[in-house]
């Protein structure tokens, strides 16, 4: 019956109207927009699963031939566009759908108090005019103390014209890569029960249990979009950043927060403040048409609010181990005299962004490869928690990658053709007087030929760059960088020729697309390897490798 | 450690405050001078109406010299609620060496204990005191916390290890950060005091006397089932004493280190001259929102979050929630002898009232008579108060 359920999906999306709702390729993170100006959404009921092994009904808005979903879609509109949402009812009795801070909104269906109301089984339409960029919420105007509570509400997001890079306004420009939604809700599960059973329903013995962010309660927060686990909860929250820089990283994060819960939430970022730009879909704004964002290490968002935060997170020391290093006597301490809770960790074990530490035996970390975490959650604490059990319901993570992403230097290496004239890899690690040294062949064209291995790459890593820095004992002699391709076992050449000669030369090399081929799987997962290729002499000479070192963003 | 702040240590052994300033202006002073403080994670009780003595974690400040074994046979099972408030300056070098000195009501818990700067720009999660991101500190182990603070302002610090429980159970308090402009007395408008909240550049947050006070909740019955060996729902979370500085009116209107109250040390007490401009640091570590009023008297909000108010404003009943911090300057206003006046060793004063706006936060535990999140605003006839010398300073 599933199957069938799904190739009648299937069927409706591939013969949907173009200029119908599409869901796009869901990114791994971030906020997931179904972009369009016409929605099909159906009032639906389904399960959610809690991190405490609970499972809550709920009924949500779900896409019209989509699976169910808590929250509803997030519908991105631009402004000025003439929006219509359709809603199709598959629950027991009439429901609704209001846009506050939406006005003029038109439609058709039966009769309600607030909207049109689609009744059981019926339908209803509603049109307006996206005529204010901003962040807002739909939720059902139907006996809202139940439809609410029980999961009718989504984000909706209108975006400037021409701007989808702004918030609002050229103050509020932000890393379009770097857009989140933390939408905050909160669950009464013996409501639900109530709901679920035929019970009565007595709204005044609310007792909130759960408090999630997109529908996911603290860990499952952390997980990606759409993974498989989490069938009806398809968004998660993982907020990532890098540093703030100048030339390289100016802008910051958008972080679109919204309310539909019962209660207000007060919510604590760790690492640096957030940056409060808009409240309910309206820039803050002097009377006089200032500025009157304000910074913020908590801040209370009211049930039925939305704000709008822009992030960005800064060392203002610029802390490093190199030049600026914290004193000695705070930042190495000796981790065996200090515990990391439950033998489960986000610590890198390093004072030092992008650096890692060794952690002791039997600790397990979660740390890929150097980067920060920090919790972002309720400071009312009571909610920072799944039931009766801390560290859960309204929580998400900060993670700050390093500024160069992920660095890794050559643990290995191995030589094709020629021989060892001395040193190991770890005369790779950096940029010394520390050599690793390969003599060419004797023969015929003379040849240097060798590889350095670089392990613990995780799957899905992007960006790929890899660093050599060398030099040969005799004059300019064309060094080729290859990659190896695992797929087809080839070695991939990385650009064009480079003449090394007798001092240090460095170059940069990204791998062809797709650049997953490259990561080891299997009994080589994590692993990768990189070739330099020395040859077209008939004089015998040593290439001399001072550093190979791999850069990747971590999944 | 230096010498000077051993010995300012030592001054305050009640342990009401400690911290950098000492140095302040000092010729020791170097580019970053340093403040080095002790803290000790334990348990204890606490005195509050209506009930016996109420089982708490806590903070206390303790001799850095000290060995931990030292430490354990004179400080454990002796916390305080609320725990130390510390004074600390823009750009200063700020160690906090945590020591865990186990649970003399739980031996049977093993809980790490942590310090998170709650609000702190933080640059490495080594620092942040977060047990799952960072290290907890296990019983009779130490860790010392780098703070180099930057922005001035009004923040707090708590544990992080299981910290709804933690939180509760009493290991919070008030940390801030004088700003770098404090010293000198050109700005203020008045040309007598060389304090001020921010770095304004125009005086207008200058101030004669401040007041740091940690709006707080108790659910009792949390801290019963902790001290029961049972478990507590913390979703079930619905408090019955309502706290400032870890006491409940009239606790509230007792002065520092008042014997009655040996672990529950400071006072919310406010008294000031007539003209005395008070900046009140205020911060949330319950798990509710709170209404302030203080009748008779407009707040001005200057700051919020350790950052000053582009556009500073005047509010009767100031909301701050759970985690929030907020800056408040207010001018004590003229004696007026034909309103209510009392009378105490320093002289006549009348009384404002700085309390919550929700009556049944006024309470203690449901019995009648005013309680719970209230103290008072004393201003004398005269100018009988000296110069405050320390944040919170009371006047017997």
């Amino acid at each position: 019956m599933r199957k069938a359920l799904l190739a009648a999906a299937a069927l409706l999306v591939a013969f949907a109207p173009s200029a119908r709702a599409q869901a796009p390729a869901v990114p791994r993170q971030g906020i997931v927009c179904t972009n369009g100006t016409t929605f099909d959404l159906t009032a639906t009921p389904g399960y959610i699963e809690t991190p405490d092994g609970n499972s809550v009904l709920m009924w949500s808005y779900a896409l019209a031939g989509g699976e169910f979903q808590s929250p509803g879609p997030v519908l991105c509109v631009n402004e000025g566009d003439s929006v219509t949402v359709h809603l199709h009812n598959d629950l027991t009795e009439p429901v609704s759908i209001v846009f506050p801070g939406q006005t003029g909104v038109g439609g058709s269906g039966s009769s309600g108090l607030l909207a049109k109301e689609a009744p059981a089984g019926g339908d209803a339409t509603y049109t307006f005019t996206a005529s204010q960029p901003g962040t807002y919420v739909y939720e059902s105007g139907t006996d809202p103390e139940k439809q609410v509570e029980m999961g009718l509400y989504g984000a909706l997001i209108v975006r400037p014209a021409g701007h989808p890079d702004y918030a609002y306004d050229a103050a509020t420009r932000f890393d379009p890569q770097r857009e989140y939604l933390v939408l905050l809700s909160d669950i009464d599960p013996d409501l639900h029960h109530a709901v679920e059973t035929g019970a009565p329903y007595h709204f005044d013995q609310l007792r909130n249990r759960y408090f999630a962010i997109n529908g996911r309660q603290f860990p499952d927060t952390l997980q990606d979009n759409g993974v498989s686990w989490l069938p009806a909860q398809p968004y998660g929250s993982l907020i990532r950043v890098k540093p703030y820089n100048a030339t390289g990283n100016p802008l910051p994060a958008l972080i679109r927060m919204a309310n539909v819960g019962t209660v207000n939430h007060p919510f604590h970022p760790h690492g640096n403040h957030i940056k409060e730009v808009a409240q309910d879909g309206r820039p803050l704004r002097t009377p006089g048409g200032g500025d009157a964002s304000s910074e913020h290490f908590a801040e209370t968002i009211g049930s039925g609010q939305t704000q709008d935060y822009l992030f960005s997170w800064t060392d203002q020391d610029s802390w490093n181990p190199g030049s600026n290093p914290f004193p000695a006597s705070v930042a190495s301490p000796d981790y065996r005299n200090l515990t990391f809770k439950d033998g489960n960790t986000w610590s890198s074990g390093s004072a030092y962004l992008g650096s890692k530490g060794t952690l002791p035996v039997g600790t397990v970390s979660q740390n890929i490869c150097g980067e920060w975490y920090f919790p972002w959650h309720s400071h009312a604490l009571n909610e920072f928690t799944n039931y009766d059990a801390g560290f859960g319901g309204m929580a998400t993570l900060l993670r700050v990658d390093p500024p160069g992403g992920c660095t890794a230097v050559a643990g290995t290496a191995s030589i094709l053709a020629g021989t060892l004239n001395s040193g190991t890899a770890t005369a790779l690690a950096a940029a010394d007087t520390a050599y690793y040294k390969v003599n060419s062949t004797v023969s015929g064209t003379r040849t240097a030929d060798w590889y350095g291995g670089f392990t613990g790459v995780p799957r899905g890593s992007t960006g790929l760059a890899v660093t050599y820095t060398g030099r040969n004992s005799i004059a300019a002699l064309p060094t080729t960088l290859w990659i190896w391709k695992w797929s087809t076992s080839t070695w991939v050449q990385m650009g064009a020729a480079t003449g090394v000669g007798t001092s240090d030369v460095t170059s940069t090399r990204t791998p062809p697309s797709p650049q997953s081929d490259y990561i080891g799987t299997g009994a080589n997962a994590g692993k990768v390897r990189v070739r330099v290729l020395t040859t077209g002499t008939t004089t015998n000479f040593v290439t001399q490798g001072n550093l190979l070192k791999l850069t990747y963003d971590a999944p | 450690m230096k010498r000077r702040d051993l010995l300012k240590a030592g001054a305050l052994a009640g342990g009401l405050l400690i911290g950098g300033r000492a140095l302040q202006g000092s010729a020791e002073a170097a580019a970053n001078p340093e403040a080095r403080i002790g803290l000790a994670g334990t348990d204890g009780h606490i005195t509050l109406p209506g009930r016996g003595p109420l089982y708490i974690f806590g903070f206390a400040t303790v001799p850095l010299a000290a060995s931990v074994g030292d430490l354990v046979a004179n400080y454990k099972g002796k916390a305080q609620h609320v725990a130390p408030i510390l004074d600390v300056k823009q750009d200063n070098d700020v160690y906090i060496t945590l020591t865990n000195l186990g649970l003399v009501g739980r031996p049977d818990l093993v809980d790490a204990h942590t310090i998170h700067w709650h609000g702190f720009r933080t640059p490495s999660a080594l620092f942040d005191g977060v047990p799952e991101a960072s290290i907890g500190v296990p019983i009779e182990r130490q860790f010392t916390y780098f703070f180099r603070p930057h922005n001035p302002g009004t923040y707090m610090y708590h544990c992080h290890f299981e910290d709804v429980e933690h939180v509760q159970m009493g290991m919070t308090s008030i940390v801030f950060v004088r700003p770098a402009q404090d010293g000198g007395s050109a700005l203020d408008p008045l040309h007598r005091t060389t304090t001020y909240a921010y770095n304004d550049g125009d005086g207008s947050t200058a101030y004669d006397r401040h007041f740091a006070i940690l709006l707080n909740e108790i659910e009792e019955r949390e801290h019963d089932a902790d001290e029961q060996i049972q478990e507590f729902i913390f979703t079930d979370y619905d408090p019955q004493y309502f706290t400032l500085n870890g006491r409940v009116y009239p606790q509230t209107i007792l002065p520092n280190n008042d014997p009655s109250l040996p672990y529950q040390p400071v006072s919310s007490l406010i008294q000031a001259n007539p003209g005395d401009r008070v900046l009140l640091r205020l911060a949330n570590l319950g798990y509710l929102q709170h209404a302030m009023q203080l009748p008779g008297i407009p707040m001005k909000v200057v700051g919020e979050d350790a950052t000053p108010h582009s556009f500073p404003y005047v509010t009767n009943t100031l909301y701050i929630g759970p985690g929030e911090a907020r800056d408040v300057l207010f001018t004590a206003p003229p004696f007026n002898p034909s309103a209510p006046v009392t009378t105490d060793a320093r002289g006549s004063y009348n009384t404002y009232l700085f309390k919550n706006r929700d009556f049944r936060r006024l309470s203690n535990r449901g019995s009648p008579g005013l309680g719970g999140m209230a103290t008072e605003v004393r201003v004398y006839q005269g100018s009988p108060l000296p110069a405050q010398t320390s944040v919170g300073e009371t006047y017997a």
